[in-house]
């Protein structure tokens, strides 16, 4: 009886001790160590590759190729932008991006006043290089070092020739843009109309649309009552692609048209796959990012003096209905 | 010694070393914590300074712009300064997690100064419309530098989360390890405190146990208390007391004892006095008459009638001296010569007596008249009664340390029940006509005299005579009994 008592109150004696030993363990352990401030040499060249496409499934393989790249180069990069092309924000990042005195600056070329002031005056003031990425706007107007992505004229010409290949050589073609009227869309219709203006019996017509998608369908309805027999339509722009096809489905079917646009968006993707679109040119988004910055870093090592100004561009292609499927 | 003040002190001692660990633990764990969030909070706080000292920068450039003095020149100079304190600060805010936006806070800071210094030259220079430019500009880069400072922040957030999160648990540990400690102490002192009253308590406890034998009278008990403290002291003393009181309340028996012997021996002495002297009245004048007698006897030609008429008359003399008084072997077996000489007259040839005497053991001592009552004994019932009458024999002997008397007969012997009532010291009514002293009596003062039980022996059986012998010891009779009959 003793002795069963003694072995009792032993054992309840080892449990607590256990468990006691085990929490203060936990308790006064102290692996919480704090990020350490890390002595290593900083990363040669800080680089920034500033979107107004944050997010969308082209910037983002833009800005993979991008650091991936940067990585293997010991540089380091972030990605900073807007979303959804909000122009303000977009152009507030250059410009902390100039007064914060990154080494290079990789940035979504647009075909404003504004944009070409910061990195005409002022980025060109502290010395900072800029390449444009996807979409260009011309040398003189922003003495950007280089471009690096799509040819949108011959993407342009691409697409028009895949429209008269499927059309003929007669038809109504109805082109859809956007109203901001940038460098590379206009790259485009130049590309378009090149091709078209060789067949007399085409008739082109033109149509601008802001990017928001009520007005986009509202252009759309509006081309549809003008022109009722349009055999083929052109999204200049692919963010309208979505509502054009959409307005399109809504007043009789979508398979006879003829409907093409320029890159692959959250939309034109699926789209594509349905049938809906009958052909899409792709871009090579990763490589532009990559591209950028190893030139950006060769400029900035004085690997590669000058860059080439008209630019370096990626490949396209052209993506068909028949073959997605 | 001092044993149950030092465990009361080892008690103390564990349990005050206990609560000293348990403080210092926590002290050092809250000094570690403190000294943490002091650390991050100081991070903030920096951040936050280059904020604050860019606004200054900023509201002291416009100041100036619009009143250039030389206090606001000065002011200026002071928040730049400040700024360029903060700057440098911030330098060690660096981890891996935030380099390349602290590299362009850095850099903006150096913009905002920068800038400033630009719109100071311009101003100087009376350009006031660049100088409003750069004015702006630099009003522009402290609010990037606000806005950078809150994403900072957020980055530091997202980069301490972890660190956060494992202080929030850790507490909550230390609260977890609090309950442990309290129940695991509690239950370690609730086990040593009761090991450690039980270490006074059960000692006392036996103590009083025993306390309560001795109280009951019980003196053979032998106290033990097994512990190292004083009580065990306390008890070992106890138990001395206990077997000093236990000899003295033997002595006291002993001597009780004996004094209840001493008083026998005396009222049986009186007894055989009064009943000789009963017997006997007016002896001087016997003897003398016996004497006369003896003479007149002699004279007239009878001299055997003279002898026996003088061994009466001794015989009666040595009866009324010897009797409260040791007496050697000697003097007993002249006296018993005397008694067989008057009744082998009295018997003539029916009385055989025989004799075998150790003449060398004759000095040993042994109370008077302790033979002729025996011998008498034997002459009524194995001589007298019988026609042809009977043998007695009588033997001294050495027996190592002690002499043997032995007087034997050829009577028709006694059953074991007398023989055991003899022995046990019985009266017995006696049968016929003896000098008046019984058996018992001899039984009994032999006894007394030698302090010893084993002095008589008698062997006898139905027709197979009786055989009374005495083992005397040669030492003699034992010291106290020598004082008892000096006081009888």
């Amino acid at each position: 009886m003793r002795k069963l008592a003694i072995l009792a109150i032993g054992i309840v004696c080892t449990v607590l001790f256990y468990f006691t030993i085990v929490s203060a363990n936990k308790a006064f352990r102290s692996d919480w160590q704090l990020p350490r401030a890390t002595g290593q040499e900083q990363a040669k060249y800080r680089l920034v590759l500033i979107t107004r496409e944050l997010e969308t499934p082209f910037w983002v393989q833009v800005s993979g190729g991008a650091e991936e790249e940067a990585r293997k180069r010991g540089a380091s990069i972030e990605v900073w932008g807007s979303y959804g092309k909000n122009q303000e924000d977009f152009l507030k990042k250059i410009e902390i991006a100039i007064d914060a005195k990154v080494d290079g600056i990789i940035v979504q070329g647009l075909d404003t006043a504004e944009f070409k002031n910061l990195t005409k005056l002022k980025a060109a003031f502290y010395g900072i290089p800029v390449i444009t990425v996807a979409n260009d706007v011309p040398m003189a107007d922003s003495l950007r070092r280089t471009y690096v992505g799509s040819d949108q004229y011959s993407a342009g010409r691409m697409i028009a020739e895949q429209l008269v290949s499927d059309m003929g050589p007669a038809g109504k073609v109805i082109l859809m843009g956007d109203s901001l009227r940038e460098y590379y869309q206009q790259q485009r219709l130049n590309g378009i109309y090149d091709v078209l203006n060789g067949y007399p019996d085409i008739l082109v017509k033109y149509a601008e649309t802001p990017e928001a998608k009520e007005q986009a369908i509202a252009a759309t309805r509006d081309q549809l009552n003008g022109l009722p027999d349009a055999n083929a339509f052109v999204a200049v722009n692919a963010n309208i692609a979505g509502a054009m096809v959409q307005e399109i489905g809504r007043r009789s079917r979508v398979e006879p048209y003829h409907i093409y646009s320029f890159d692959d968006s959250h939309e034109t993707g699926p789209l594509l796959l349905q049938g809906k679109l009958d052909g899409l040119i792709e871009q090579d988004p990763q490589e532009m990012g990559r591209l950028s910055v190893e030139l950006m870093i060769k400029w900035l090592s004085g690997e590669t003096v000058p860059l080439r100004t008209e630019g370096y561009l990626t490949d396209i292609r052209m993506a068909k209905a028949a073959n997605a499927r | 010694m001092n044993s149950i003040q030092r465990k009361i002190w080892t008690l103390t001692a564990v349990v005050l070393f206990i609560m000293a660990g348990i403080w210092f633990a926590l002290t050092s764990y809250n000094q570690k914590t403190q000294s943490q969030y002091n650390e991050i909070l100081q991070r903030y706080l920096r951040m936050n300074e280059v904020t604050g000292a860019s606004q200054q920068t900023v509201t002291a450039l416009n100041n100036y712009l619009l009143s250039p003095t030389d206090d606001n020149l000065n002011l200026l100079e002071r928040s730049k300064e400040k700024l360029r304190t903060a700057r440098v600060d911030v330098l060690d805010l660096r981890n891996s997690g935030n380099e390349f936006a602290l590299t362009n806070y850095m850099n903006l800071i150096d913009s905002l100064l920068e800038t400033t210094d630009r719109s100071l030259l311009f101003q100087s220079e009376k350009e006031s419309e660049d100088s409003a430019k750069a004015f702006s500009e630099a009003n522009r880069i402290s609010k990037y530098i606000s806005e950078m400072t809150l994403t900072l922040l957020d980055t530091e957030l997202r980069t301490y989360d972890r660190f956060y999160r494992s202080i929030i648990e850790q507490s909550a540990e230390l609260k977890r390890l609090g309950i442990w400690l309290l129940l695991l102490i509690t239950f370690l002192l609730l086990n040593f405190a009761y090991a450690f009253s039980l270490s006074i308590t059960k000692p006392v406890q036996k103590l009083t146990q025993s306390a309560r034998e001795l109280s009951r009278g019980r003196f053979d008990l032998e106290i033990e208390v097994k512990s190292n403290d004083e009580i065990s002291f306390l008890a070992k003393t106890f138990d001395r007391m206990r077997i000093n009181v236990n000899n003295l309340i033997s002595e006291i028996q002993q001597k009780a004892q004996l004094e209840n012997e001493l008083q026998q021996s005396k009222l049986l002495l009186q007894e055989s006095q009064l009943r000789s002297l009963q017997s006997q009245i007016n002896p001087h004048f016997l003897f003398n008459t016996l004497d006369m007698l003896s003479k007149k006897a002699y004279l007239e030609g009878s001299e055997e009638t003279s002898d026996l008429l003088a061994n009466v008359a001794g015989l009666l003399r040595y009866n009324l001296k010897r009797l409260d008084r040791p007496v050697t072997l000697y003097e007993e077996v002249k006296v018993l010569g005397q008694y067989i000489e008057i009744q082998e007259n009295r018997f003539a040839e029916r009385l055989r007596f025989r004799t075998d005497i150790d003449e060398s053991c004759l000095y040993v001592q042994l109370p008077g008249l302790t033979l002729q009552p025996i011998i008498e004994n034997a002459v009524i019932h194995a001589v007298e009664p019988r026609e042809d009458g009977g043998t007695i024999r009588f033997a001294v002997a050495d027996d190592g340390d002690r002499v043997e008397i032995g007087i034997e007969d050829d009577g028709p012997g006694m059953d074991e029940e007398k023989i055991r009532s003899i022995l046990e010291e019985h009266p017995v009514k006696s049968e016929g006509h003896s000098t008046g002293i019984g058996f018992a009596n001899v039984v009994r003062r032999l006894r007394l005299f030698y302090g010893l039980e084993d002095v008589i022996f008698i062997e006898s059986g139905p027709g197979g005579g009786t055989k009374v012998r005495l083992k005397i010891p040669k030492a003699g009779r034992i010291a106290k009994d020598d004082q008892a009959s000096d006081r009888g």
